[in-house]
């Protein structure tokens, strides 16, 4: 390939991509953490403040509060979705009358624009419309405050999470499933194991990778969450339900404190970062495996 | 209960006990994926109630009405919504992609004096995985005021461009490094320079992996939310997400409205998915099913 490789063809093919990834991405992420170390508000010029937008934070009880959220809907979601996709992918795989199409079904929700989702689901929760409280209702279960109230916010959130994902899970176990050996469950058969026991001592030791894929996809997902806040509850009441992104988006678009915005988004950052480069290990572990 | 077709080979003779087993089994699948497709059905439900009776009797069949979609049509701009949609999309999906391909065709083709320049470079771009969007949303309001894009289409279409570009050369540097090396040599010494190749030779044998590109960028687009709730002030340039973020203004208490004008976003999305099902659900999981 050394003919058509001379500098300048090189750079040519290179250089649409660099700049626009470099104006667009790599600038705007040095912008956002330069940014963090300043006092930049709504009006006036930005000064440098140290790390004063950082220390703040930990003073600052909605951002714990948006932090425990986000930690809350991140647990309750994975314990939900992890075992019940996996179960999910393995009742699917039985031999049953169009379960291609069960499948397709089962992963619609995840390409529903997640601000839909959102709206879709204000008329499932909402303590007065919704349909949850009228089904309960006759089961003389009063009105709960699914959203807006002042604790269960969090759980809701999860709960509408767990079903934007299953079927993408799912898809990913499902796929993970097809590459655990035959031979191996047949070996198993022919020793007498149980179901139950290929499943606990072949199955899911083989699938650790896709586990370990599924769990990091599901963990960066959850950083994610925006789109379901702001239409559930729109962080209320007084921050109460506000995920680490809506806490975010509030303080640099709302209150345009730009200084404490991108220092909250530098956390974020830097946690999505250790998130992501857990998922390449795992990745990378699964593909040398 | 049918069953389908058997796999090659023997199999064990059915027993009574096996038969109940599968029929449970498939009951037990039909229940779930019914529980999940719920909330779809629940909105369709509500966008068929008279808006006056919506809350008091849901459930009703005898009232159901196409009034909702008669006002929902009327007061909503569909086609300026998905055309403005449309654009921002086909825009930064061909070039995302073009320039993407470009870009990973140097990194995996062409000769580096440096081979550690090469490593480096691929390594800028995929480090982009890493990021969360979110860190991207102020720095680019204020990029898109300095270059005068506020409020436009490119305020949305650059920095598109720029996220779809790590997803896209992970698959496509992927793909191109295990390319066989006698297909382009055989195209040089017929004469083919660095165009033709890339045209001619390498992209005919790329459809899958950039199919899934244009799928994964596409959903991406249409389901954006952040970027052009900020982005875009405009109602005329407003794109479908941004749209229905409104619905709640919009419509307030008109609650059957509120569900006639989701329905009327989400079916089209439905009758997309369901006509490309088999891609859309290899493109979006790509990134985790390849690593």
């Amino acid at each position: 390939m050394v003919w058509v490789s001379s500098r300048w063809k090189i750079a040519l093919m290179l250089a649409p991509a660099l700049a626009l990834f470099t104006a667009f991405f790599v600038y705007p992420v040095g912008y956002a953490i330069a940014y963090s170390f300043t006092n930049s508000a709504g009006f006036g010029g930005a000064k440098f403040v140290g790390i004063d937008n950082y220390t703040a934070l930990l003073d600052d009880p909605f951002f714990w509060q948006s932090l425990r959220n986000t930690v809350v809907i991140l647990v309750v979601s994975l314990v939900i979705l992890i075992p019940s996709s996996f179960a999910l992918a393995l009742l699917l795989r039985r031999r049953i009358a169009f379960a291609g199409g069960l499948r397709a079904l089962v992963f619609g929700p995840a390409i529903i624009a997640p601000i839909l989702v959102g709206l879709m689901w204000v008329f499932i929760l909402d303590p007065k419309i919704g349909l949850l409280n009228r089904l309960l209702e006759p089961l003389g279960v009063g009105p709960i405050q699914w959203i807006g109230g002042n604790s269960l916010t969090p759980y809701s959130v999860s709960l509408v999470f767990v079903w934007s994902s299953i079927g993408f899970a799912m898809t990913i176990f499902y796929a993970g499933l097809q590459l655990v050996p035959n031979d191996v469950i047949e070996a198993a058969k022919l020793d007498g194991a149980t179901s139950w026991q290929q499943l606990r001592h072949v199955t899911i030791p083989m699938m650790r990778e896709t586990f370990a894929i599924v769990t990091v996809l599901l963990i960066t997902n959850v950083f994610k969450i925006f789109e379901l806040v702001y239409m559930l509850t729109g962080g209320g009441p007084v921050h109460r339900s506000e995920t680490l992104v809506s806490y975010m988006y509030f303080v640099t678009f709302t209150n345009q404190r730009y200084g404490s915005g991108m220092a909250i988004a530098v956390v974020i950052f830097v946690l999505g970062a250790l998130t992501s480069l857990a998922y390449l290990a795992a990745a990378r572990r699964r593909s040398l495996a | 209960m049918t069953i389908s077709t058997p796999p090659a080979g023997p199999r064990p003779v059915t027993r009574p006990r096996r038969r109940r087993g599968l029929i449970f089994t498939g009951l037990a699948a039909y229940l779930v994926t019914f529980l999940i497709v719920l909330p779809i059905l629940w909105v369709t439900v509500l966008s068929l109630q008279p808006s006056d009776t919506i809350l008091s009797d849901p459930f009703s069949i005898k009232t159901l009405t196409f009034d909702n979609y008669r006002n929902a049509v009327a007061s909503l701009p569909l086609l300026q919504m998905y055309k403005n949609t449309l654009i921002v999309a086909l825009a930064s999906v061909t070039i995302g992609a073009i320039v993407s391909f470009m870009a990973s065709y140097a990194l995996t083709r062409m000769v580096f004096r440096h081979p550690t320049a090469r490593s480096s470079l691929r390594f800028y771009f995929l480090a982009g995985l890493a990021v969360p969007v979110y860190v991207l949303l102020f720095p680019i309001y204020r990029i898109d005021l300095a270059l005068g894009i506020f409020g436009t289409y490119a305020a949305l279409i650059l920095p598109y461009i720029a996220v779809s570009i790590p997803f896209n050369t992970l698959l496509l540097t992927g793909f191109l490094r295990e390319f066989p090396k006698e297909l382009e040599e055989a195209a040089i010494i017929d004469g083919a320079g660095l165009f033709r190749i890339c045209w001619s030779v390498v992209l005919p044998t790329m459809r899958p992996v950039i199919a899934t590109i244009l799928i994964f960028n596409v959903v991406y687009v249409f389901n954006e939310f952040p970027f052009v709730s900020i982005l875009i002030n405009n109602p005329d340039l407003a794109t479908v997400s941004l749209a229905v973020s409104k619905f709640q203004g919009q419509y307030t208490v008109d609650y059957g409205g509120m569900m006639a004008a989701a329905t009327l976003v989400l079916l089209p999305q439905l009758v997309i998915y369901a006509v490309f099902q088999r891609h859309v659900i290899a493109g979006l999981t790509a990134g985790a099913v390849k690593g």
